[in-house]
C-alpha cells in the first residue's frame, strides 16, 4: 500500500456460511461476505493449487472450472457461487492417476516454473471437455486469458494438443511421468535372482 | 560371497585362469535392480559419442566426459523432474508455506519519490487490536546489498525513502483487514527532498544526492558507477569504409514472472530463523539476513519454495525478507508477508531503462575496425546488481567479431524510482540490440548481405576477446548458417513487399560468472554436490542450485543418472534447504547448468569409483574393463558376467554404510588485470543467431512478428526438450520488451502501470511461430559439453525485430519498445521528410551487392575451415582478436601498433571528447576533491 489513504477495516466484515462443493468433497467454511472466491478456496478451503498472480483478473493463474465453465476466481465474489462444483488443479487427476492434460503439461514442456500451469490446466481442460479435436488456433483462443512468463505458450499449446490425442483415447500413455506411484516397489526386486518380471 | 552370485544355476561360480574365483556367469539377460524395470535395459548407443564407440555424432571431436557415458539420460528429451509436483497443483511457492499460528504482515510504503522522515509515531498502530507486531527501519540498522561493494539498502528505510513504494515500516497483525488497517495508522512527518528521475540530471551536482557514498563519492553527482574501458588503436575508425551512429532510448522493462514475492518467516522453538522464500539465490539471502539480524548464520535456515518464475528478479537479497523476520521475531508467531502485484512492481529489480549511443566503422576490407558505446543506465533507488551490470553493458558486446578496437564508457546513476537490476540477459540486451543493428546498417552502407559481413568477422573458437575473455567452443558460424537455411533468407532478404521484413540478430553470453560475488575463486569452490547412496539404491543428491523452473533440479538428475546409470526415477534431488544443502551461489549469470552439473559429475563419479571397486572385488576384473549399464555392472567383453547395481552397492557398503561423495566446480583462472577484467568473464560463452520475420502495417505503426528462426548454441543440449523451452520463453520476453513492453513513469515521476494490466506481455496471440535450432559445439568444460541455454537466447530477438522493421519500412527506429505509437510517429516523421503523402508508397529498401560481398564470402569460406580445425583442436595455434587486422598473436599487441592502448581510465585530452555517460569523468571523487582543496 502507498500513501496514507485512511482504510477503516472495523467493523469488519461479518463471517458467514459458505459452501460448496470443491474437487468432489462438500465444503462448509466460515469465510467474510466479501471475500472473493480465491481467498476462500485458498485460505479457507486450503486448495493451494489455486495461485494468485494479480489479483485484478489478468494473468489468469487462479482459474477454476466453475460448474464445469472456467472462471477467474479472482473475480468471483464467493457469496455468488455458493453451493456451486468447483474444480480446481487439485481435482484433475483420477486418484492417482494424472490426466492426459497434466501428463502432457508433464512430458511437453507445457510447464517450466509451474506457477502458471494450475491455471492453464484447468482452460484446456475446459477447452477438451467441450472439443476434443481442438486446431492449435482454437487452442490459442481456449488459453488468451491465461499468461505465462515461462515457455512462450508454444509449448503449452503442444501440450494440449498431445494431450486432446490422449483424451480422445487415441494415444497410449507411454512417458513415466504419466504416472505418479507407477510401480509399489519403486527400488524393484532386492533379490537379483528373482527372474524378470517378478516385481510386476 | 555367495549371495553376490548371480542365478542359482551356477552357485559355484567360474574360475578365471588364474585360480581367482568369480562371481557367476549368466546365461539369460540378468535382471537390473533397483529401478522399476526388472529387466537390464540395452545400451543406448544413439546417446554415447562415437570417440567412445557410441553412435552419437562428435563433430567438435573429443569430450572429457566422453567416457562417462551411459546412455542414460543426457541428449534425451524429458520432462521436469518436478513436473509431476506442478501439474497436480503440489508444488509449493512462497505463499503456500502455511504455518501452524502465522500471523500476516503488510508493508508500509512510502507514498513520496524522496523525502527524509523526520518522525515515525507507531502508538496508534500499537493499540490498534489485533497488532502483533511494529517494526521501523531502527530496528534494523545493518545495511545490505547483494554485491558487498555496494551495500546500500536497509530492511525498511532508515533517515530516508528513495522512491514511492519504498519501504517505511511493517507491522503483523492476526489477519490481513487488521494488517492492512494498521498501516493508516502510522503518524510520519517528512520533509520533502527534491526527486531525481531523469538519469541524464544524475550526472549533475545535487543537494541531496540520494546516496552517499563518503569519500568515494562523485562530486555531489548521482553517480553509482562508472566505466571507461578502452582496448586497441582508435586511430583505425579514422577512415572508414561504413560508419553508424545510433542513439537508443530503451525503457525498463520488468521480469513479470507470476508469482508475486512471499515469504514466511518463522523462529523455532531452538531460536533458529526458518525463512521460507521463492529465491534464486538463497545464499546471499542467508548472508544478508544475519549481517541485518545480527545472527550467525548457521543459526538461520533458508528453505527455497517453488519458485514461481525469476529471471532475475528475485535475486537480490530483500528488504520485506528482513522484515518477515523481523516481525516474526518480535510477534514470536510465523510472519506470512505476500505481495500483491503492485508492490512487485515497486520491488522491481527489472532491466535498466538506457540511453545507449552506439558508433560502430567498418574498414575498406569489412573489417569492424570498432565499436564506440557510450550507456547511460537508469539505476533506480539502489545499488542491486548494478556495480555489474555498468561493465556488462559494454564488455558482454566485445565478442563474437573481432573488433579493430572498443572503447566503452558508461555509467549508472541513481534516480528517485523503484531499483534496477539484473534481468534474464542482464546487461547485454540493449547494447547488444544497438550493435547488431549497427552492423545491419553498416551491411546496408557497404550493400552486403549482413549475414555475410557477421560470417566473415566471426571470432573463431579458442580465442581471446579483444577484452580478454576466453572463448572456447563458438557455434556461432553454425547457428549463422542454420537460421540462413531455415529461414530461407537468401531469397526473403530485401526482396519482401512493403509492410513485411526479415532481419537478422546475434547474441554472445556468459556461462556462468568466473568470479564469484563473495569470494576469492581460490578460497572456495563456486559450486558443491554431495551424494549419498544407502542400502536401497536412491541416490540423494544434496545441492544448493535453484530450480526456478529452469530445470537445473533435472539437469543435475540427468547427469548424476547419466554416470551412474540408473533410471532418472532414482536419483532424488534435494536443493530446497540450507541446512541440508552445500552452498551454491544460485541461480544467476547462467551458471548453475555449467558449474553445478560439473559438480555433480564429478561426486557422481565418486560413487561410480566405489561401485566400480565393489564390483571389481566381487568379479577379478579391474575397472577399466568393467562397463556400468542400466542398474548393472559388467566385464566388457562378457556381458554375461556382471553383478547388479544393488550387489556392488551392498559390496562397497560391508565396512561403510551408505556411500557419500561430494564433487566441487572451481573456475579456471583467467582474464586481464585492468580494472574491472572480471566482468564478464566466464568459463565458457553461449552463442546465438536470431532470424525474425515481421508484418508492419505502416497505415496504423503496429508491428507483429510472425515467425523467428532461433539458432542457439548450448555447447550440448543435456535436456532438448528443456532447451527448446528456454529458447521459446526468452523470444517470448525478447519480443515483450521489443514491441510492447515498459515501464511508463509520467512526468511526475510516477509509475503508472502497475499491473499485468497496463504492463503489456505477449499473451498467446502475440507469439509469432518460433523454430528453434539447437547448435551443440561441445564445450570442452562443460558438463557433457553443456553451456547456458536460459539467457543468451534473449539476446538475438531484439535486434533481428528492429532490423527485420527496418526491411519492411526502411525506417530505422531506436526507441523501444516499437509500439504502435512509436512507429506510427517514426513514418509521420520520415513521411515528412522525404516529402512522401501515403504511407504505402513508401519504398522498402533493396540490395545490389558490391563487390566487397564477394571478398566477405571468401574470406567467410577460408574461417569456416579455420574454425573447424580449432574447434576440434586440430589446430591449437594462439589466436586473439586482432589477428584479421594483421597481429601476431604471439606478441603483445602493444608492441605491434602504434597507439595501442588498454585503460580503465580515461587521458586528460578524452575528456573533451567522451559520450554522455562518460561526462561522468569529468567529476572528482570526494577524496581528491579533498586533496585539491
Amino acid at each position: 500500500m502507498v500513501g496514507k489513504e485512511h482504510i477503516t477495516m472495523t467493523p469488519p466484515a461479518a463471517s458467514e456460511r459458505w459452501s460448496g462443493v470443491v474437487n468432489g468433497r462438500p465444503v462448509e467454511v466460515l469465510a467474510p461476505s466479501n471475500a472473493v472466491l480465491l481467498d476462500v478456496l485458498r485460505d479457507k478451503v486450503g486448495t493451494l493449487g489455486v495461485k494468485r498472480g494479480c489479483d485484478l483478473g489478468t494473468c489468469g493463474c487462479c482459474t477454476v472450472m466453475i460448474d464445469g465453465v472456467p472462471k477467474l476466481s479472482c473475480l468471483t465474489l464467493a457469496g455468488q457461487v455458493k453451493d456451486t462444483e468447483i474444480l480446481t488443479v487439485e481435482g484433475l487427476s483420477e486418484g492417482a492417476h494424472l490426466t492426459p492434460i497434466q501428463t502432457c503439461f508433464a512430458t511437453h514442456g507445457g510447464s517450466q516454473c509451474g506457477f502458471c500451469t494450475p491455471g492453464f490446466m484447468i482452460a484446456s481442460q475446459a477447452l477438451l471437455n467441450v472439443n476434443d479435436n481442438p486446431s492449435r488456433d482454437e487452442i490459442a483462443e481456449a488459453i488468451e486469458g491465461n499468461l505465462c512468463r515461462c515457455t512462450g505458450y508454444q509449448q503449452i499449446i503442444d501440450s494440449i494438443e498431445a494431450a486432446a490425442v490422449l483424451h480422445r483415447g487415441e494415444g497410449e500413455v507411454t512417458s513415466p511421468a504419466s504416472d505418479p506411484h507407477p510401480d509399489p516397489h519403486p527400488s524393484g526386486p532386492e533379490d537379483p535372482t528373482m527372474p524378470p518380471g517378478h516385481a510386476k | 560371497m555367495g549371495s553376490y552370485r548371480q542365478q542359482p544355476g551356477s552357485g559355484k561360480g567360474d574360475q578365471r585362469r588364474d585360480g581367482k574365483r568369480v562371481a557367476g556367469k549368466q546365461v539369460f539377460p540378468p535382471p537390473g535392480s533397483g529401478g522399476s524395470d526388472p529387466e537390464m535395459r540395452p545400451r543406448d548407443l544413439d546417446f554415447i559419442p562415437e570417440t567412445v564407440g557410441g553412435r552419437e555424432p562428435k563433430p567438435a571431436g573429443d569430450h572429457i566426459h566422453d567416457r562417462d557415458r551411459t546412455g542414460t539420460a543426457v541428449g534425451k528429451p524429458m520432462a521436469l523432474v518436478d513436473s509431476n509436483a506442478k501439474v497436480t497443483g503440489q508444488a509449493w511457492y512462497g505463499d503456500d508455506v502455511r504455518l501452524q499460528g502465522e500471523a500476516i504482515g503488510k508493508i508500509l510504503r512510502s507514498p513520496h519519490h524522496y523525502a527524509r522522515i523526520k518522525s515515525i509515531d507507531t502508538t496508534r498502530v500499537e493499540a490498534l487490536p489485533g497488532v502483533l507486531a511494529v517494526a521501523t527501519g531502527e530496528d534494523a540498522p545493518n545495511r545490505f546489498g547483494v554485491l558487498p561493494v555496494t551495500k546500500d539498502e536497509h530492511a525498511m528505510a532508515v533517515d530516508k525513502v528513495r522512491h514511492v513504494g519504498d519501504l517505511v515500516a511493517c507491522v503483523a497483525a492476526v489477519d490481513e483487514a487488521t494488517a492492512i488497517e494498521a498501516l493508516s495508522l502510522f503518524d510520519i512527518e517528512w520533509e520533502l527532498l527534491e526527486p531525481v528521475f531523469d538519469p541524464k540530471k544524475g550526472l549533475e551536482d545535487h543537494d541531496e544526492p540520494i546516496h552517499w557514498r563518503g569519500k568515494y563519492h562523485l562530486a555531489r553527482t548521482n553517480v553509482q558507477k562508472r566505466v571507461f574501458q578502452e582496448f586497441g588503436d582508435r586511430s583505425l575508425v579514422k577512415t572508414p569504409n561504413a560508419a553508424s551512429h545510433g542513439s537508443w532510448t530503451m525503457a525498463g522493462v520488468h521480469h513479470g514472472f507470476t508469482e508475486p514475492h512471499a515469504v514466511v518467516a518463522h523462529w523455532d522453538p531452538n531460536g533458529r530463523l526458518q525463512l521460507y522464500t521463492p529465491q534464486q539465490v538463497p545464499h546471499y539471502t542467508h548472508r544478508a539476513l544475519s549481517t541485518v539480524l545480527d545472527v550467525p548464520m548457521h543459526q538461520i535456515n533458508v528453505v527455497r519454495t517453488f519458485v514461481g518464475g525469476g529471471f532475475g528478479g528475485k535475486s537480490d537479497p530483500f528488504p520485506h525478507e528482513m522484515c518477515a523476520a523481523i516481525l516474526a521475531r518480535k510477534a514470536g508467531v510465523p510472519i506470512r508477508i505476500t505481495f500483491d502485484r503492485e508492490e512487485v512492481y515497486w520491488i522491481n529489480r527489472g532491466r535498466h531503462p538506457s540511453h545507449i549511443d552506439v558508433k560502430m566503422t567498418a574498414d575498406n576490407e569489412g573489417r569492424i575496425s570498432g565499436f564506440d558505446i557510450d550507456a547511460l543506465i537508469d539505476g533506480g533507488g539502489f545499488a542491486s546488481f548494478g556495480h555489474v551490470t555498468s561493465y556488462y553493458n559494454g564488455v558482454l558486446a566485445t565478442a563474437p567479431y573481432e573488433l579493430g578496437s572498443f572503447h566503452y564508457t558508461g555509467a549508472r546513476v541513481w534516480t528517485n524510482k523503484p531499483a534496477s537490476g539484473a534481468m534474464r540477459g542482464h546487461g547485454a540486451v540493449n547494447t547488444r540490440c544497438a550493435v547488431e543493428v549497427g552492423l545491419d546498417e553498416m551491411a546496408e552502407q557497404m550493400a552486403v548481405d549482413p549475414i555475410d559481413l557477421r560470417l566473415a568477422n566471426l571470432l573463431p573458437p579458442h580465442s581471446r576477446t579483444i577484452s580478454g575473455f576466453r572463448i572456447t567452443s563458438n557455434g556461432m558460424r553454425e547457428a549463422l548458417t542454420r537460421v540462413r537455411e531455415g529461414s530461407d533468407w537468401d531469397n526473403k532478404f530485401r526482396q519482401l513487399p512493403l509492410g513485411k521484413g526479415i532481419g537478422i540478430g546475434c547474441g554472445f553470453f556468459i556461462s556462468g560468472s568466473g568470479l564469484p560475488i563473495h569470494w576469492d575463486p581460490k578460497n572456495f569452490p563456486h559450486a558443491t554436490v554431495h551424494i549419498q547412496v544407502d542400502m536401497d539404491g536412491g541416490v540423494t543428491v544434496h545441492t544448493g542450485a535453484a530450480d526456478i523452473g529452469q530445470g537445473s533440479t533435472t539437469a543435475v538428475a540427468q547427469v548424476v543418472a547419466e554416470v551412474l546409470a540408473l533410471p532418472v526415477e532414482m536419483i532424488h534431488v534435494r536443493s530446497h534447504e540450507s541446512d541440508t544443502s552445500p552452498v551454491d551461489l544460485g541461480s544467476y549469470s547462467s551458471r548453475v547448468t555449467f558449474m553445478n552439473a560439473n559438480a555433480a559429475i564429478r561426486a557422481a563419479i565418486g560413487i561410480r569409483d566405489q561401485l566400480l571397486k565393489a564390483a571389481w572385488e566381487m568379479l577379478g576384473y579391474h575397472p577399466n574393463v568393467l562397463v556400468l549399464n542400466d542398474r548393472r555392472i559388467y566385464y566388457k567383453h562378457d556381458p554375461a558376467v556382471g553383478v547388479s547395481y544393488l550387489q556392488a552397492l551392498h559390496k562397497a557398503q560391508e565396512d561403510t554404510g551408505a556411500l557419500i561423495a561430494r564433487g566441487a566446480y572451481r573456475s579456471p583462472p583467467m582474464g586481464g588485470v585492468h580494472k574491472g577484467a572480471a566482468a564478464g568473464l566466464a568459463p565458457a560463452y553461449s552463442f546465438s543467431a536470431y532470424v525474425a520475420e515481421v508484418d508492419v502495417d505502416v497505415e496504423t505503426g503496429k508491428v507483429s512478428c510472425t515467425n523467428v528462426w532461433a539458432a542457439h548454441d548450448c555447447g550440448k543440449a543435456l535436456n532438448p526438450l528443456a532447451v527448446r523451452g528456454q529458447i521459446i520463453g526468452s523470444c517470448h520476453m525478447g519480443l515483450g520488451q521489443v514491441l510492447s513492453e515498459k515501464m511508463v513513469y509520467g512526468r511526475t515521476g510516477h509509475l503508472q502501470n502497475a499491473n499485468l494490466l497496463d504492463y503489456k506481455i505477449p499473451s498467446v496471440h502475440e507469439m509469432p511461430h518460433v523454430e528453434p535450432i539447437i547448435v551443440e559445439s561441445s564445450d570442452p568444460e562443460g558438463p557433457f559439453g553443456a553451456k547456458e541455454a536460459g539467457e543468451g537466447p534473449l539476446l538475438p530477438i531484439l535486434p533481428a525485430v528492429v532490423n527485420a522493421v527496418y526491411d519492411a519500412t526502411g525506417i530505422r527506429m531506436r526507441d523501444l519498445p516499437l509500439t504502435p505509437d512509436v512507429v506510427y510517429k517514426a513514418i509521420e516523421k520520415h513521411l515528412k521528410k522525404h516529402d512522401i503523402d501515403d504511407p504505402l508508397d513508401l519504398v522498402p529498401p533493396t540490395l545490389t551487392h558490391a563487390p566487397l560481398q564477394e571478398q566477405l564470402v571468401e574470406r567467410a569460406k577460408e574461417h569456416e575451415i579455420r574454425d573447424r580445425l580449432r574447434q576440434r583442436s586440430e589446430d591449437t595455434s594462439a589466436y586473439v582478436n586482432g589477428v584479421l587486422f594483421g597481429f601476431d598473436p604471439n606478441r603483445p599487441l602493444s608492441e605491434q601498433v602504434e597507439g595501442w592502448r588498454e585503460a580503465d581510465e580515461p587521458l586528460p585530452e578524452q575528456l573533451a571528447e567522451l559520450g554522455f555517460a562518460g561526462r561522468a569523468w569529468l567529476k572528482k571523487e570526494q577524496r581528491h576533491m579533498e586533496d585539491d582543496a
